[in-house]
């Protein structure tokens, strides 16, 4: 008994038992739902077992990798490119003495705004009758509305907006905190020797920067799936799915169609797909971690 | 001129122009609250505000005027005050947890310790969608539907994975000879930790708190299945109070949005300085 | 069975100088029953409790608990949650006859427990669009069904007919036929500032007026046993309107993500000339305070198809009563008091359909003592189009779920990104999927 309240477990219990109730016991149950034919109207079916069978159907269902696919791209296009101007605007306040905690907490203001506001915004944003977006380049002369949220390619690009214009602060503020926390001797000497200043970013900067990279990589890997609001309040997964990310897909299946069996099948599969980017990520993060330490 | 006041120049011009490309987004949405609904609605656009008023406040709070038949208002203050508790509440008790949790981490070697850290992240992937049913019949059955305590006790999960990080890279940096000699002076574990260790990682822990309310504040698709009521509705939530079957209040939606935006900003400005310091330390040392 | 002490009080109600037929009121005494009820919210929906329920309650002693208010499609996921987690812990709902088949027999059977007479006052073709298997499971609010709308002065106007006559090689009246509707709709356009028409264009709203214009092209979208045949000439004919509409930038180029509320707002502004809208719209459209085109608006019935039917896309939104609720006799007595004389004038008032003949009578008789001619030509439009064109969607509880395999595939025709015969065809073969598990054959 001392041992054990010695120990790590007793520290680690309250979190253990929190997370065990309130997120594995339902993954469990749902886990269970996607063995059988559920459907929300009608609750019997929950004990219906019928094996593999919403997973056999999901491999050959081509809607849904398309979907899958179109998630992958998004998020891999989303996230880099967060990752670049995140680590611009990081770079551009770091130059920055005077003010810069102002500018901090503007750079922040996007954090404000919840997903679901975000998605309305945006969609009033990009509404091509009275959007700010065409509105705007009307008084360039560009007379022909754009459709934004029509088209396939500017649909999914305006989306991304959003999804960026939401979430780059949160790489740029990780990625600032790591840039103020680089020991100033080495690029000092750097400078003596005579490099310039795009070798001192290549050689010093970014090593020491890639674990902040990799954690803000994993962090926002972990909260993808908030890109659902924004998605669902901006095009819904239309028009013709040219918009279909898994989460529209997902939430429609399970409350509108009420198939929760074959929603939670579904869920299942991007579960690994978050699983894949979040390890992936992390064991980079690990790796940053060693190389930082041995040096 | 020399160099490097064109540079300081240059610099000043790409920060005002990115602050701008940051702000516009968000100021239009303050503003439109503030605008009469022909204006928001106006083709070719009205760009200066011809007049601005308070006027979806007004409906909001008490009510429609004659004309929109019978619009009730909406329990802006209730969804607030819901809000605020399940905030705070979630977000004390997920940092106290997670704070704990990150601790034993940092102080204990154990088996498999990377493997049960990256597992507790984990938890974080899994989609709200894939969950919200799940919690729903499990709280449906105990009773803690359209409660504060149960969607506080979503948020406490949501939040203590990230808290864990955090704290956890903040008391590695601490040696443990600091604890060790003030054990030796009579220290208890308990009064050692509270005296030294807390007090130096309280920016870590700052830090995994605004993280945590902000999340908290901002969260939509699993409190609306969880919240049904002015009992335990939260302003997010409210946001859909403008949606009617077909139509949406676009101003009266951006009206209660600066209701939503504004405290969170406070609460940013002020822990804004442990923020930095705290991202720095907690994250590069794990 | 349910015993029910219903104190039945004839009384004859005078609305304006109108004197309705007598009504059969269903009054009790229900001090200390508390009913909860859930509601479809929004502006103009709510007027109507913000009336009904101090109504009733003075009347009864009872007491009214709000549960939950929002719009229909977040009030049917919660619904089904319920549903799911075994809790209905409610009395009073809102509902509507497209969805009501999806609930299974969480409803109770009306019929059992509303007295004969007082569905007597009910319009009898309502009452069966309100039945499921044989089960009247809810009391209908307000009926719903869309005329075509249109800018006046656009028909009269000498020139344009001139145009027209020469290009058309037939006179320019409103249009009777879908093919005029093109056909003027076309003429009219001159984009981006003008548009000939416009069309709903996603989720259960485009699947429903392609479903409305198949069966008005004389087709249907399935055979007796549930089989889909949509994918047919009248199928292929429909689909084609739409796209053909959207190829001659005839509708707006946002077309595919307007709901109603888009077509409603765009016709008020002044940018449309032709508008297949629902009945509530007219008063808006008619307030010089919202509508640019307000004075100019002209209403025709609904255009026909080439299968000489007219389009009659119909619904009706309604309120229904619990299996599980303890207290049915005073829920019975509220759930007559929301559709009542007194609750429906209210709503008709706003321009919306009645679902007793009572009150169609009151309020034609009432806008002519007003000498509103304007509300009178609606109220008369939407009268004749309910009592002849209406017709419901298939009453099943798959037809939501059958509206979304179907619109991603009618978009994507309309976009090119597929031929009509393609995409109905994929269409069809996920309808029949969601059948053939639904166990139809």
């Amino acid at each position: 008994m001392r041992k054990f309240l010695n120990g790590p477990w007793v520290l680690l219990m309250p979190t253990l038992i929190i997370l065990t109730c309130v997120v594995l016991l339902p993954l469990l149950l749902s886990l269970w739902t996607s063995f059988t034919p559920f459907k929300l109207t009608k609750p019997d079916t929950l004990y219906r077992f019928v094996g593999f069978r919403n997973y056999e159907r999901l491999i050959g269902d081509i809607d849904f990798w398309i979907a899958f696919g179109r998630t992958v791209l998004f998020l891999a296009i989303a996230l880099n490119l967060e990752l670049v101007f995140g680590l611009g605007i990081a770079l551009l306040i770091n130059k920055i003495t005077y003010g810069q905690r102002t500018l901090r907490t503007l750079m922040m203001f996007p954090m404000m705004f919840s997903p679901i506001l975000v998605g309305f915004q945006w969609k009033y944003i990009f509404n091509d009758n009275i959007g700010l977006m065409n509105n705007f380049l009307r008084e360039f002369g560009v007379i022909q509305p754009i459709p934004w949220l029509v088209d396939g390619i500017l649909a999914n690009t305006s989306i991304m907006a959003a999804e960026i214009w939401s979430s780059t602060s949160v790489f740029a503020i990780l990625l600032l905190a790591g840039l103020l926390g680089i020991p100033k001797d080495p690029i000092e000497a750097a400078k003596v020797d005579g490099c310039n200043s795009w070798q001192v970013f290549k050689n010093i900067t970014l090593p020491f920067l890639m674990p902040f990279v990799f954690i803000a990589m994993t962090i926002r890997s972990l909260d993808v799936a908030r890109a659902y609001d924004i998605v669902q309040m901006m095009t819904g997964g239309g028009p013709a799915k040219r918009t279909e990310l898994l989460w529209t897909l997902i939430s429609r299946t399970g409350y509108v169609d009420a198939k929760m069996g074959m929603a939670n099948a579904m869920s299942y599969i991007s579960i690994f797909l978050s699983i894949a980017f979040t390890f992936f990520f992390f064991y980079k993060l690990v790796e940053a971690r060693q190389r930082l330490s041995y040096e | 001129m020399n160099k490097k006041q064109i540079n300081n120049i240059l610099i000043w011009f790409s920060a005002i122009v990115l602050i701008i490309l940051i702000m516009t987004p968000g100021l239009w949405v303050v503003l439109t609250a503030f605008r009469p609904q022909v204006d928001v609605m106006a083709k070719p656009a009205v760009w200066i505000p011809r007049n601005l008023n308070l006027i979806q406040f007004e409906t909001m709070l008490f009510g429609g005027s004659e004309g929109s038949m019978g619009r009730s208002p909406i329990p802006v203050l209730s969804y607030l005050r819901n809000s605020l508790i399940i905030s705070f509440t979630s977000t004390f008790i997920a940092v106290l947890v997670g704070t704990i949790g990150g601790y034993g981490f940092a102080r204990h070697n154990f088996k498999h310790k990377n493997k049960y850290f990256l597992l507790i992240m984990l938890t974080r992937t899994i989609p709200g969608i894939s969950l919200s049913l799940p919690i729903f019949i499990i709280f449906s059955k105990i009773g803690l539907i359209d409660t504060h305590i149960g969607i506080i006790l979503v948020f406490v999960a949501l939040n203590i994975p990230f808290t864990i990080w955090l704290t956890d890279g903040f008391f590695r940096q601490i040696p443990r000879a600091m604890s060790e000699v003030a054990m030796t002076d009579g220290c208890t574990k308990l009064q050692a930790f509270w005296h030294i260790e807390l007090p130096l990682s309280r920016s870590g822990i700052a830090s995994a708190g605004i993280f945590a309310f902000l999340i908290s504040w901002n969260e939509y698709a699993l409190v609306s299945n969880l919240a049904r009521s002015t009992d335990s509705k939260t302003l997010t939530v409210g946001l859909m109070d403008f949606t009617a079957q077909f139509t949406i209040n676009w101003p009266g939606m951006c009206a209660l949005a600066v209701f939503i935006i504004i405290p969170a900003l406070i609460l940013t400005f002020m822990v804004q300085k442990h923020l930095v310091t705290g991202l720095t330390f907690g994250g590069v040392k794990g | 069975m349910l015993r029910l002490f219903l104190s039945l009080v004839l009384a004859v109600s005078f609305f304006g100088s109108f004197s309705a037929k007598a009504e059969t009121e269903l009054w009790g005494d229900y001090s200390g029953v508390t009913l909860r009820v859930k509601l479809i919210g929004g502006g103009q929906y709510e007027g109507l409790y913000n009336e009904v329920i101090p109504w009733w309650e003075e009347n009864t002693g009872g007491k009214i608990e709000i549960v939950t208010q929002k719009n229909h499609f977040e009030l049917d996921k919660e619904i089904k949650k319920d549903i799911a987690s075994g809790n209905l812990d409610f009395c009073v709902a809102s509902n509507h006859t497209s969805f009501a088949s999806q609930y299974g027999n969480i409803y109770t059977d009306l019929n059992n427990i509303m007295p004969a007479s007082v569905l007597a006052d009910y319009t009898p073709l309502i009452l069966e669009h309100s039945t499921v298997d044989g089960r009247l499971v809810q009391m209908p609010r307000h009926s719903d069904v869309s005329n075509l709308y249109y800018q006046k002065s656009l028909y009269e106007d000498a020139d344009n007919k001139a145009n027209f006559k020469a290009k058309y090689g037939y006179d320019l009246t409103p249009p009777e036929t879908w093919d005029q509707v093109k056909d003027q709709a076309i003429f009219f356009s001159n984009p981006p500032d003008f548009y000939g028409t416009q069309y709903v264009g996603k989720e259960e709203a485009i699947a429903g007026r392609f479903y409305e214009l198949v069966i008005a092209n004389g087709g249907a979208l399935f055979d007796e046993d549930y089989r889909p045949i949509f994918n047919s000439a009248a199928g292929v004919e429909a689909l084609q309107w739409f796209i053909d509409l959207y190829n001659a930038k005839a509708v707006p180029d946002g077309v595919l993500n307007y709901l109603w509320d888009d077509t409603g707002l765009g016709f008020a502004s002044g940018t449309i000339a032709m508008n297949l809208d629902w009945a509530g719209w007219a008063g808006f459209f008619n307030d010089p305070e919202n509508s640019k085109v307000a004075g100019d608006i002209g209403l025709v019935r609904a255009p026909m198809g080439s299968g000489g039917l007219r389009t009659g896309w119909s619904g009706s939104h309604s309120f229904s009563m619990t299996e599980s609720c303890p207290d049915k006799e005073a829920a019975a007595s509220f759930l007559w008091a929301l559709t009542s004389n007194k609750a429906q004038m209210i709503e008709a008032r706003g321009g919306l359909s009645p679902t007793r003949p009572a009150i169609w009578d009151a309020i034609i008789a009432e806008k002519k003592a007003e000498g509103d001619e304007f509300m009178l030509m609606v109220f008369e439009t939407f009268k004749m189009s309910l009592a002849e064109d209406a017709f419901t969607p298939p009453l099943i509880p798959e037809w939501i779920e059958f509206t979304n395999v179907l619109y991603p595939e009618l978009q994507a025709a309309i976009l090119g990104d597929k031929s009509p015969e393609d995409a109905l065809a994929t269409a069809s073969k996920k309808a029949t999927e969601i059948m053939e598990d639904a166990g139809y054959f």
